[in-house]
Order: C-alpha cells, then structure tokens, then sequence
C-alpha cells in the first residue's frame, strides 16, 4: 500500500516519525517534493483566496500525490498541551481537503490529542487500522519504533541544527556534534513556524541568507518543549494555541534573556494566530529595546527584498555591536 | 463605576443587565466611519475585522471617560478569546486607565468569582439574580419581536414604517425596570407591530434568505451594510442563524430536555465539519442545511475578512450548496466602506433565487 505524506505544515517537525511509522507498518511512503511553483499553483488554484499560504501549499502538495497513492496521511491536529489548541484551520483540514477537493476517499486521518508534543502514543493511530488492514498490535509496535526515530530528530535539532538538516542527518545516522556559536558572529533569534521557516520555497532560504551574513541562528525548536515554559507565567491568559504559545515563550526569552542580539518574526500573509503575537512581541521589543523586525511572506517570490532587509538588519546589528 | 461594553446587536440589553445593577452605563456610540477608523488604526493589520471595530468602540468610550469595560471572553481555538488581552494592552499603550473585565467560564478562570463581585457591588445575590432574570426574559421578547419584524418589513406598504416600527419597539423595551413593566411593554409592542400596513403575498411568491456566519458580522447591522434590512427591500424575508437569546440558552443556560437551535445546527453540520474548530464555522455549516430542510431558498454566509474558523466553513460552502441545493452566496466584510460591489453582487444573487424559485411553477 502506498501512503503519501506532504512535505508541508508539520512535517517539519513530525514528518520522520510519520514516515518511519508507516515504513514500519510495511507501507510504502511517498514524501511529496520540496515545494515548487507548480505546487503552489495547485494549491493557490484550489484553495479559497484569502486562506493563508501554508494551507494553500498543503492543498498544492496533496493535490500532487492525489494521483499517485492509495491514501493521503492527514492528521487532524487537536491539542498537544492541556487546554490549548492549534489554529482552526488544522483542526478542520482533513474536512476541508475532504469537502473542497476531488479525492475525498484519499483523506486518511486521525485524532491527535496528547498533553505533551510527543504523540507518538499508539493509540493515536488506532482508528488507522481498518483503512491499512494491520492489527492494532502491529500499530503498537511500528509506533514504538518510529518514537526512537523522532526523539532521536529533537535530539538533532536541539544541538542547534535547523529540522531540515537534522532530516538528513538522521537519514545518514549521523549525530553532528553541537553547533556552536563562534565570537565575532551575531545571534539572531528567528521566531516562525516550522511550515514557514523550513519551507524553502516559503521562507526563501531565510536561515542560509542569515547564516551567509556570519549570524548565528536559534530558533523555537532548538528548545525542548518544556524548558521556556516559565517566560508566560505573568501573563493572565496565554494564547491558546501551541505553538504559537511556543514562539511566544521563546520570543519572551529572546527579548529577556541577553542571549541574541536581534529578533525576527517571519509570518506568513494572513496568519491569524501571529496577527496577535506580533502585536504582543513588537510590545515587549518596544520594552526591551532589542532590535525587532518582521518579515511577511505570501505565495510571491521576488527574493530581493528579503536579502536586502536581511543584510540591511544583520549590518545595523554588527555596527551596533562594533560601537 | 462608569462601565462599558463591546457594540453588537440590541445593546440595550446589556445595558440593562449593567444597569439594573446599578452602575452608571455608558453605551458606545454606534460604530461609525470614525470607529472603524480608529480601530484601524490601532489593531493588528491581519487581526479579524469584529476585533478591529471593537478596538475602535472602546477607544471612543476610553475618550468618554470610563472607568471598566466588560466583555466575554473564550479559550479558543478562535481567536475571540484573546481580544480582551491584547485590547487591555492596546488601551493601555495609548495612555488610558481603564480595566477591561472579562468574564470567562467559570471553570476555567481562577479570578471569576472576584470579577462577578466586582459586577456586583453592593447589590445582595438575590438582586443580582432578579436582574438576570428579567434581562433573560427581556432578550427573548426583544428576539422574538425581532423575528417578526424581518419577517413583515418585505411586504410593508410603506416604505420604512416597519423600521420604525422596530425603534419604537425598542424604545418601549428601554424603559422596562420591572416584571408589570415588562409585560406593558410586551403589549404596547404588539400594538406597534399589528399596526404595520403589510400587502398580501402569496406563500408560493414569498422568498426566505437566512443569514448565516460569524456571530459579531451577522448580529451587527451597522457593520454587515444593514444586510437583513437591505434584503428585506429587495422583497425576502430574513431569519439569522444567531440570536442573542439562542446564545445564551445554549452557552449559558443549556437545557437538557430540549434541543436548543444551536444543537440543531451542531447535529446537522457535523457530516461537513467533524468537531467543533472554534467560532461558529460548525453551527453555520449546519444552520445552511436546517435552512434548506426548514424551505428556506437561499442562504448568505457573512464573515469577516481572514476569520479563521470561517474559512474553513467557507472552503466546505460549495458542496454543501451542491449536495442541498440550495444557493449559498459568501461574503467577507472588512474595513472597506465601498458598497457598491457587494450590493451589486447581492442584487444578481437575489435575482437568482427568485428565478430559481419561479421557473418551477406554472405560470
């Protein structure tokens, strides 16, 4: 059987647990490829207009294994944390593909909802064993399997290396020694979504071009999930979203900490959960004085200039630095 | 304490509530260009639209001098929930001392019972519990009259009596402080609306257009283009898929021996969207079909530009209108005041229903 993951949204950050998981179930995994402009046009061509561009990039990379696979895995992401949520859009994603697309009988999906961002817990995919024919014990036990597999990948890039890298090292088997941060670099804390900043064709190669400027880059997932947890507890009410609550306890951290020199928020156009969380960091930014800048991309490409913001943000800061 | 609250709907209402509790109540000024303007201005570019107005509604009471605004409050995944937080920043920011007071669910919320007692004041419980009590039973009139009205104003012989008509209606509810006030307001208000001069209209000639969507760009005439009224002159007769008093039997007081319209809704769009993804993008998905099975014969879905939740009823829009047959026209509002475009597009999908309707009967 042939089950096709997109390369999109949280692949960045669950996809080698996915895939080792249904490798170890004796599937066939096809990864959709690196997001291209055909992909995009896909997605922008089938999706509704003012729907943000990590969700029309999901359209686009579905629609490009619809043709080529027996099922689509689309999880329905709920809750990874108690009492918090994710965005409405990937609560209601598998309806969406299923009631908006052509190939409604391709949706495989099922319920996450755990308290920690491991959900690797087998009973996560219980509801998956009519659809593949496999018992509920070969799911216990390929999940197990492919557990070792993802913590392995948090190990990787919580030496400080961004997913897409670490994906290829744990493909080699390699585990690279911590990235350090060399004196005379500077440190930038980029705040954004795994789907955002990993995305090559989103985020424009944002960490190379920042890395091509002698920065050193840190961000959110380079963190264990627990470890900043404390940087909100001031606040009345957290955001309810996880991740979002993630970037916004690591940009707290950031902007509190003394340990970068400059943060960036990238955002994509007409996300609804950052609309708030930029507002709440240009806040503190503007508390703290740490230099803050961000960055919104959409589905159009012109590159320059984010290379000319970029060099133009890393040069104030190695002048700063310099006086 | 001088207190205010967010603009949505019959305000008078909450003012009520506010003011059988004593407190001195400053209702915000309809929201106008200058909200809109100003809310604009000081919110998040992407933040949804409702949010944007109600920044600007309460910047226009900051400026009238108040001391607390009190607003509702949620957990999410809608980002609703989190307006309160980023308003009280925002106000602050601009220099104005004012708390903003949300009230949460009680479970939830560790300072609930400190809020509620702040609300209250020197009032006893028992007070405080007759107050709620007569503005529950006064939603219900106002909703039910409400009803009514959109129902006649197609058919009015005069242009513009049945509007009246409902000012007047509200204005008989405003002086309500009491039980016997109540019920002489309830007749004096069916007084009004029997005085209404409506023409006879055949049941196979009538059009029915529901209202469906996010709650704050359907219940807010002032921000929706006065949609239900505009509708109405182009001869339909409209019903919404939100009431405030199906609200709070639902969210606030929900029954167990009886199915609130809500629930309907729930039950009925759960085949489209499997649970519930915050905001109202189950229960509009659900009300366009209770819609069609009530005869309705088209349904309008407003949301505000970028909702979250909306977007995802509005990508599932056109299969349900496939598989239901029923014509489903979606608009964004936002902060552009330009109408034109959206009547224009209003006028031809009214048009449409009609035709529908009629090529199936004989001439």
């Amino acid at each position: 059987m042939k089950i096709g993951i997109p390369r999109a949204l949280l692949y960045f950050y669950y996809g080698p647990f996915w895939k080792s998981f249904f490798e170890n179930l004796g599937c066939e995994v096809v990864v959709s490829k690196t997001t291209n402009k055909a992909i995009v046009n896909q997605g922008v061509k089938n999706s509704v207009p003012e729907i943000c561009v990590p969700i029309k990039i999901q359209v686009g990379h579905f629609l490009s294994l619809a043709e080529k696979v027996d099922f689509i895995f689309i999880p329905r992401m709920i809750s990874i944390r108690k009492e918090q949520f994710f965005c409405p859009k990937f609560m209601g994603l598998p309806d969406m593909l299923k009631h908006s697309l052509k190939y409604p009988e391709k949706v495989l999906s099922c319920d996450i909802e755990t308290f920690t961002d491991n959900i690797c817990h087998y009973k996560n995919y219980l509801p998956l064993t009519e659809k593949l024919g496999v018992s509920q014990k070969a799911i216990k036990e390929a999940a197990e399997e492919a557990e070792q597999k993802w913590l392995n990948f948090r190990k990787i890039t919580q030496l400080g290396y961004p997913a897409t890298k670490a994906m290829e090292y744990l493909e080699q088997g390699i585990r690279p020694p911590k990235v350090e941060f060399t004196p005379g670099q500077i440190r930038i804390g980029l705040l954004g979504y795994v789907y955002n900043m990993y995305d090559p064709y989103i985020s424009l190669g944002i960490i190379e071009r920042l890395e091509e400027c002698n920065a050193h880059v840190t961000t959110f997932d380079m963190f264990p999930e627990v470890q900043l947890k404390s940087m909100t507890k001031d606040m009345p009410k957290v955001l309810f979203w996880t991740f979002t609550n993630r970037l916004l306890e690591t940009g707290y951290y950031f902007f509190n900490s003394g340990q970068v020199d400059g943060v960036i928020h990238l955002t994509a156009f007409g996300c609804g959960p950052d609309s708030f969380l930029g507002k709440l960091f240009e806040l503190e930014a503007e508390k703290t004085g740490i230099p803050f800048m961000t960055i919104r991309v959409d589905e159009h490409t012109g590159e320059n200039h984010l290379v000319t913001r970029v060099e133009a943000f890393t040069d104030m800061l190695k002048r700063s630095k310099a006086v | 304490m001088k207190i205010a609250f967010p603009y949505m709907g019959t305000v008078l209402v909450y003012k009520k509530l506010l003011q059988l509790l004593g407190h001195e109540v400053v209702v915000p000024p309809r929201p106008s260009k200058r909200t809109i303007d100003l809310g604009v201005k000081y919110s998040p570019e992407f933040a949804c639209f409702p949010f944007k107005v109600i920044m600007g509604s309460y910047i226009e009471v900051c400026e009238m001098g108040v001391d607390a605004i009190v607003t509702s409050g949620g957990f999410g995944p809608c980002r609703a929930g989190f307006y309160g937080e980023i308003h009280r920043r925002t106000l602050h920011s601009l220099g104005y001392d004012v708390d903003v007071i949300v009230i949460d669910q009680p479970l939830q919320d560790k300072n609930f019972m400190q809020k509620v007692r702040l609300l209250k004041g020197q009032n006893s419980w028992l007070k405080v519990l007759q107050a709620a009590k007569l503005t529950y039973q006064l939603v219900h009139e106002l909703d039910k009259f409400e009803k009514q009205i959109f129902r006649l104003m197609p058919y009015e012989e005069e242009p513009g009596q049945t509007k009246q008509a409902w000012q007047q209606i509200q204005t008989q509810f405003d002086q309500v402080f009491d039980t016997t006030g109540l019920k002489k307001a309830k007749k004096n208000a069916e007084e009004i609306l029997k005085s209404i001069k409506v023409r006879e209209v055949p049941e196979e000639k009538k059009i029915r257009i529901g209202l469906v969507g996010e709650i704050y760009v359907v219940m807010e005439p002032s921000i929706n283009m006065e949609m239900e009224e505009l509708l109405c002159g182009l001869g339909c007769e409209v019903e919404r898929s939100q009431y405030l008093s199906e609200w709070i039997d639902h969210n606030l007081l929900p029954n167990p021996f009886k199915k609130s319209r809500d629930q309907i809704f729930v039950e009925k769009g759960k085949p489209y969207i499997g649970l519930t993804i915050g905001g109202h993008a189950q229960q509009t998905v659900g009300a366009v079909v209770d819609f069609k099975d009530r005869g309705f014969d088209g349904v309008i879905h407003l949301m505000p530009f970028a909702c979250l939740p909306e977007l995802v009823s509005q990508s599932i829009m056109p299969k349900i209108s496939h598989e239901h047959d029923i014509p489903v026209l979606t608009l964004a509002i936002d902060e552009q005041t330009g109408q034109t475009n959206a009547l224009t597009r209003i006028e031809a999908f009214i048009d449409l229903v009609k035709n529908k309707k009629y090529i199936k009967q004989p001439a």
